[in-house]
C-alpha cells in the first residue's frame, strides 16, 4: 500500500503545484485592450507593458506581482501585457511558468504599434517598461514610461485603490 | 520715494522668472520643424564625426540605437540598407549609442567597435558619452529615427521623427516603411506627409544621476 500513498500524495501535490502555477497567456487584438481601458467598473486597473526581452521589465516585474497578491481580495487588478511577437508565443508561456507569474498576463498580437499607441496614450513614446493605471469610475489616470521602483509603485496602487 | 521701485521691480522680475522657469516641463526634445543640433561625437573609427563633415549631404537619418536592445539588433540589416539606399540620393545614416555603459555594459566603445566590425556597418556609429545630445534630441527608445534635412541657410530641420516600419518582428511581412516614405518624399523635396510615427523599443538606459 505504501507506495501507492507516496504516488497518491505526489499525484495530489503535483495537481495541486499545478494549480498554484502560473496563469496561461491571452492573446489580444488591440480593441481586448481599448475595452479594458474603458471598463467602468470600479476597480483599480495596473496594467504593464513588458517583454521577455527587457530587462528593466523583468526587474520590477515582481513589485507588479506583489501588488497582484496583497490586494487579491480587493478591487485592484493587475495585467500584463507583454510586447513579444505571437510567435515567442511559447517563450512567454516558459517565462511566466517559471518565475510562477500570477498576475493575467495578455499577448498583445498587434504588429504596428504605430496604429494604437496614440489612442492609448498620446504620451507614451513606445518605450517599454510603461505602466497605466486607472479607475474610469473615479476618474482616476495615471501614465508612466520608466521602470518603476516597488514604493513607486505601491504608493500608486495606495492612493488610487478604491 | 522713487528709489525703492527698481529693486522692487527687479526683485519681482527675478520671482516671475523663477516661477516660470520652475513650471516649464523639463525638455521634451525636438518637434517635427525644429532645427536640430549639430555634434561632434566619437566613432567608432576613432574619430570625431559631425554633420558638418558631411559637405554634400543633404540631410541625414539619425539613429538612436545601440548593441543590447533586441529591437535594435531586429533592424540592423534594415539600417544598413536604409544608408545603402538614401547615402546616395544625399541622406546618410549616422547612428548613434545613447546608452550608459555603466547601466548598459555591452554597450561600450569595444563592444560597439566589435559590432559595427560583424556587422560591417557602410555609417557612422558614434557614442554619446554625455548623453546630451540624445537629450537634446529629446530619444526616449532605441531605435528612434530623426530624419533632418538640410535649409538652405545650412540649418538642419527635423524632418521626421519615428519608427522604421510597421513590423519589428518580421522583415519580410513589412507593409508600410515609414522612414522610406519620409524619405523618398524629402529627396523629391516634398513635404513629409507622415512626420512622426511609433514602435515598441527599449528604453534608452540614462545614466544614474
Amino acid at each position: 500500500m505504501k507506495p501507492i500513498h507516496i504516488l497518491c500524495t505526489a499525484f495530489i501535490l503535483t495537481l495541486a503545484g499545478f494549480a498554484a502555477q502560473a496563469q496561461d497567456v491571452n492573446v489580444v487584438k488591440f480593441d481586448k485592450l481599448q475595452q479594458l481601458r474603458n471598463s467602468d467598473s470600479d476597480t483599480l486597473y495596473v496594467v504593464n507593458f513588458w517583454a521577455t526581452w527587457c530587462g528593466p521589465c523583468i526587474k520590477e516585474m515582481p513589485y507588479f506581482e506583489a501588488v497582484n497578491k496583497q490586494y487579491q481580495n480587493q478591487p485592484v487588478r493587475v495585467i500584463l501585457v507583454s510586447m513579444d511577437a505571437k510567435k515567442d508565443l511559447e517563450k512567454v508561456k516558459t517565462f511566466m511558468q517559471r518565475r510562477n507569474i500570477a498576475s493575467d498576463v495578455w499577448l498583445l498580437d498587434e504588429t504596428d504599434a504605430n496604429t494604437w499607441i496614440d489612442k492609448l496614450e498620446p504620451k507614451w513614446s513606445g518605450a517599454i517598461p510603461a505602466t497605466i493605471l486607472f479607475n474610469n469610475k473615479r476618474e482616476q489616470y495615471y501614465f508612466v514610461e520608466k521602470e518603476l521602483k516597488q514604493d513607486e509603485l505601491q504608493n500608486l496602487v495606495l492612493k488610487f485603490k478604491p | 520715494m522713487k528709489k525703492p521701485i527698481l529693486p522692487l521691480t527687479y526683485t519681482f522680475c527675478l520671482l516671475l522668472v523663477g516661477v516660470l522657469l520652475a513650471a516649464t516641463p523639463a525638455n521634451p526634445g525636438y518637434q517635427v520643424g525644429d532645427t536640430a543640433t549639430d555634434f561632434k561625437l566619437k566613432n567608432v573609427d576613432g574619430k570625431m564625426v559631425s554633420m558638418a563633415d558631411y559637405k554634400d549631404a543633404k540631410g541625414f537619418i539619425v539613429t538612436f540605437t545601440c548593441n543590447t536592445c533586441p529591437y535594435s539588433v531586429a533592424y540592423e540589416d534594415r539600417i544598413i540598407a536604409l544608408h545603402n539606399k538614401y547615402a546616395p540620393k544625399g541622406y546618410p545614416v549616422i547612428a548613434i549609442n545613447p546608452n550608459s555603459v555603466t547601466v548598459s555594459p555591452r554597450d561600450s566603445y569595444a563592444d560597439m567597435q566589435r559590432r559595427a566590425k560583424d556587422k560591417k556597418f557602410p555609417f557612422a556609429y558614434l557614442q554619446d558619452k554625455t548623453q546630451d545630445i540624445t537629450k537634446a534630441y529629446g530619444a526616449t527608445r532605441t531605435p528612434h529615427l530623426y530624419i533632418v534635412q538640410k535649409q538652405k541657410d545650412g540649418k538642419l530641420k527635423v524632418a521626421y521623427i519615428g519608427t522604421i516600419d510597421d513590423n519589428s518582428h518580421e522583415p519580410a511581412q513589412v507593409q508600410k516603411k515609414y522612414a522610406e516614405a519620409a524619405l523618398d518624399e524629402l529627396v523629391a523635396n516634398k513635404t513629409v506627409s507622415q512626420p512622426n510615427t511609433k514602435a515598441i523599443g527599449c528604453t534608452i538606459k540614462w545614466r544614474e544621476a
